[in-house]
């Protein structure tokens, strides 16, 4: 490695392209003026300035209204029972678990970016996974509060816990509901620890440039009394190790179990081998488009384009690309599977949904997940925000309408035709699906304007002045004794 | 304010914590860390804003116990569910389930695959601040002003005075003889 040298020319800013690699030394992952103190001030800057840009108030405005609106539509609907939904015989799921399915899986670029991608030591990683760690728990409370609300009666919820009580109730261990509810309780408590502890030494950071008491005092406890030293560096190295080796089995693992809610039922459509992967790759495919599109007007609203650079969203595209070709291959052989398995109700089911009361919204997700990533084939479209941008929100859209797809289509066509219905949402459902966008939107802004959205010890890490060279001809070994 | 006894007022005497050395880059930094080992120093750390590769090794720190950690976390994880589910729904409420045995392994896989590693999540993160003894708000160096910069670009060597190669001449000019930019006592 020692012959690849990081070409780092003073001049280069925010827009310039540096998504090309020649071979022989590596592209930079931070423009501008690529000091240590530089990066400090460029990520501090966000938090500590008296105030936000305009964008910024705008933004919380609506998304704190939409939080009303989702706070009065759960208290209208536990008011009133969970009939002022779309969801009826035979469509019980519905929104509630289509937003919650939805919701997973937008989680699960964070969590990929931040232990897969550092599992394989890819240093750009470091300008995104802050905040796409940031966008992993604030999904993941999005996605826990539809299941929460859908039970009906919240107040009885602690009955899927295995608590002793008077009617000698036992949850039964064999539900895929269960094991879902205890994945997606890991994932929370799990992404949630790795996202602090990685924040750990940029809150001392923060607490160490505040310039008033409170700030002091708020950045002061949260950063632990964190103080740089090696050894502490050497146990945070090892533990964020150990954190990215069990999130890359979690990652694969929670969409995984959600799908079994649907694999192990019996129902054409949904009894599938291939669903696990299905869903996990649907999840890692709209997360990187989440990723993306929160990208790109970040970079711009804060001035952080020197460290999310171009190759970043070059980058973040091209995943979302893979990503969403192998969603494509894997709707092609489920068409493929249903034809070949010769079974009538496999192939109704699939032809139903192309063909049946939700045709539009079939060939949206064709359209959505596997024709908008593939203009990600061009750098033009990954390097240009106005073409990358409504590229991510379609692949999000496309991937929110296969989540209805899958749950609406197959629940709608029950056994008996004498007992198919169709399923439409009320104003009720799509009014709580709102408010919980608006609810994530609150948090991911809050997060911007109150933490610290890159990671300013990562940043400087992979800074080529990092770097030294341990000169030593003693053993290791000899030392300390 | 007078107060009726005659009581000597309490002056806690500064004590000696030890010097802090100031560095500029991080070559200058691991080589005067790989020195001070050689020189037989113990009670001494490196103060970075971020990891620096190779300081393990320079300063001769151990490999942690906290990947032991993270195991015996995992397995209580796994054991707690593939315990507790049969406890359930074969030993104090025995109930058929989709015809299916009461104490059956295969159903209670992603159970203990999602407990595995919130087990090890948890334990590793509070290992990490067990071993590093942290949270700790105060500490001697936080006295020092240029010690702000720890967390922003500033790169440091703390000896402690407590340390039995210490003197307070020899080891500053030591350090300053490593490319110390700067060194300053730091009082307690």
């Amino acid at each position: 490695m020692a012959s690849v040298t990081t070409t780092q020319v003073p001049g280069m800013t925010g827009d310039f392209d540096n998504t090309l690699d020649d071979g022989v030394s590596k592209a930079p992952l931070v423009l501008g003026e690529a000091t240590f103190r530089e990066v400090t001030r460029k990520i501090c800057r966000v938090a500590e300035a008296p105030r936000a840009p305009l964008a910024w108030y705008v933004a919380f405005a609506i998304s704190t209204a939409l939080v009303g609106v989702l706070g009065a539509m759960i208290t209208y609907a536990v008011f009133t029972g969970v009939g002022v939904w779309g969801n009826n015989s035979p469509v019980f799921w519905g929104f509630p678990i289509i937003n919650f399915v939805f919701w997973v899986g937008l989680a699960h670029a964070g969590t990929f970016i931040s232990a897969i991608l550092l599992l394989f030591r890819q240093k750009w990683r470091t300008g995104i996974n802050r905040f796409a760690e940031a966008t992993t728990v604030f999904a993941v409370v999005c996605a826990g509060l539809f299941p929460g609300i859908h039970v009906g009666r919240p107040w009885f919820a602690y009955w899927m816990a295995p608590i002793p009580n008077v009617m000698g109730a036992w949850p039964n261990f064999y539900s895929p509901l269960l094991w879902d509810a205890i994945a997606v309780f890991t994932y929370t408590n799990v992404s949630l620890l790795f996202w602090y502890v990685g924040m750990i030494p940029d809150l001392a950071t923060f607490r160490d440039r505040s310039k008033t008491r409170l700030r002091h005092t708020v950045y002061g406890i949260l950063a632990m009394g964190w103080r740089g030293s090696a050894k502490h560096w050497q146990l945070y190295e090892r533990t964020i190790l150990i954190l990215a080796g069990l999130a890359t089995a979690l990652v694969l693992g929670v969409s995984s179990t959600v799908s079994t809610d649907f694999a192990v039922s019996q129902l054409p459509g949904w009894h599938e081998t291939i669903f696990p992967p299905y869903f996990t790759v649907g999840a890692i495919f709209s997360g990187f488009a989440l990723v993306l599109a929160l990208a790109i007007p970040a970079r711009e609203l804060f001035g952080l384009k020197d460290l999310i650079t171009k190759r970043h969203l070059d980058n973040l595209a091209k995943i979302t690309l893979v990503m969403g070709s192998i969603v494509t291959y894997i709707y092609m052989m489920e068409f493929f599977i249903a034809y070949y398995s010769g079974n009538g109700y496999e192939q109704f089911a699939y032809l139903t949904r192309i063909m049946g009361p939700y045709w539009r919204m079939g060939w949206l997700i064709l359209f959505c997940n596997c024709l908008v990533p593939q203009i990600f084939w061009f750098k033009f479209a990954r390097t240009t925000w106005w073409l990358a941008l409504p590229a991510a929100l379609l692949c999000l859209v496309g991937m929110w309408s296969e989540r209805f797809v899958i749950i609406i289509t197959v629940l709608n066509r029950d056994f008996l035709p004498s007992a198919w219905h169709n399923y439409a949402p009320t104003w009720v459902d799509w009014l709580t699906f709102a408010g919980s966008i608006g609810l994530f939107f609150t948090l991911f802004l809050l997060f911007c304007r109150f933490l610290p959205m890159i990671a300013m010890s990562e940043v400087k890490a992979i800074l080529p002045q990092a770097e030294g060279h341990v000169h030593d001809d003693s053993t290791a070994g000899a030392a300390g004794h | 304010m007078s107060t009726a006894h005659n009581i000597e007022p309490v002056v806690k005497e500064p004590q000696m914590y030890g010097l802090l050395a100031e560095f500029h880059d991080v070559q200058t930094l691991l080589d005067a860390a790989v020195a001070l080992r050689k020189a037989g120093y113990k009670k001494w750390d490196c103060y970075t804003p971020f990891p620096v590769h190779g300081m393990d090794k320079a300063m001769g720190i151990r490999p942690s116990i906290l990947p032991w950690i993270a195991l015996a976390g995992a397995l209580g994880g796994i054991f707690t569910i593939l315990a507790l589910a049969p406890l359930c729904n074969a030993f104090l409420y025995p109930m058929i389930f989709s015809g299916k045995p009461y104490w059956g392994m295969p159903g209670h896989i992603p159970m203990a695959f999602a407990l595995g590693i919130l087990g090890g999540t948890v334990f590793v993160v509070h290992g990490l601040f067990v071993l590093a003894r942290l949270p700790q708000f105060y500490h001697p160096l936080f006295t020092a002003e240029r010690f702000r910069r720890v967390t922003d670009d500033g790169m440091f060597i703390a000896i402690e005075a407590t340390d039995p190669s210490y003197s307070p001449s020899a080891t500053s000019q030591l350090l300053t003889k490593l490319g110390a930019a700067a060194v300053e006592e730091i009082r307690d």
